[in-house]
């Protein structure tokens, strides 16, 4: 019996069980315009996974790559969840770098 | 160089894409939920006994995985029914199941009330129906 899997597919779910508040509160304070810099937070972490050699530590640099990449595809309906009244809005939002260019990008949802 | 990481952020990413969409057709299209719910349960048991039973490290990372996504989209497909009674998912009219969500709850929409672009401010309950008319 090898136990490598199953325990890193329940630390998995605590990583994913991460990403919710990461993209609530994420959305509440920076807005969904910030999704470009959250893509590629989660690919950083991916890249950085490749060059652990502790297989325990790279799975789980991985998966937290893979969440935040995820979470930038969900930050745009969870935007239109917070304008609906599903969720606090916040009107005063963090400004992201280069707004003006990422608003003319067609933000990602799968 | 170690690849064990993009394989397990890889399998996370594609199982719970494929989980997020699977549940909501599943839950759209089924008359009675208790089925799916059976089978992503059963399809993530039978996963994690593989994982278990495997001796390759990124395979069983792997497994281990989409294992534990398919048991967790089995308790999303409740959720989504909840989502469908709240009008937070777009109810099927098609679908007896919804049809009876539809009669005995005023918040149940056929509506899909996230299907449009932010506008940056609060809307109101005409105005969302509004917008994604508009589309």
């Amino acid at each position: 019996m090898n136990y490598f899997g199953l325990l890193i597919g329940f630390a998995t779910l605590c990583v994913i069980g991460f990403g919710f508040p990461l993209v609530i509160r994420g959305e509440r304070i920076f807005g969904y315009l910030w999704w470009p810099y959250m893509m590629v937070t989660g690919i950083l972490f991916v890249v950085i996974s490749l060059c652990i050699q502790i297989d325990w530590i790279s799975v789980l640099v991985g998966v937290l790559g893979a969440t935040f990449v995820w979470g930038s595809t969900e930050l745009k309906e969870q935007a239109v969840r917070a304008e609906l009244g599903w969720y606090p809005f916040n009107a005063n939002k963090l400004k992201p770098p280069f707004e003006e260019i990422i608003k003319k990008w067609r933000a990602p949802h799968l | 160089m170690n690849s064990i990481g993009l394989v397990a952020a890889l399998t996370a990413f594609f199982s719970i894409w494929f989980g997020h969409v699977a549940v909501r057709k599943v839950e759209f299209l089924s008359p009675t939920i208790w089925p799916p719910t059976t089978i992503f349960a059963t399809l993530g048991i039978l996963v994690e006994f593989l994982s278990l039973s495997t001796a390759h490290r990124p395979l069983s990372a792997a497994l281990g995985i989409l294992g534990i996504t398919l048991l967790w989209d089995s308790i999303e497909l409740s959720r989504q029914q909840r989502r469908i009674i709240t009008g937070h998912a777009p109810a099927n009219p098609n679908n007896r199941r919804h049809a009876k969500i539809l009669r005995e709850h005023s918040a149940a929409t056929t509506q899909d009330l996230l299907k449009r672009e932010p506008i940056g401010s609060v809307v109101s309950t005409a105005e969302m129906s509004q917008l994604v008319s508009n589309l």
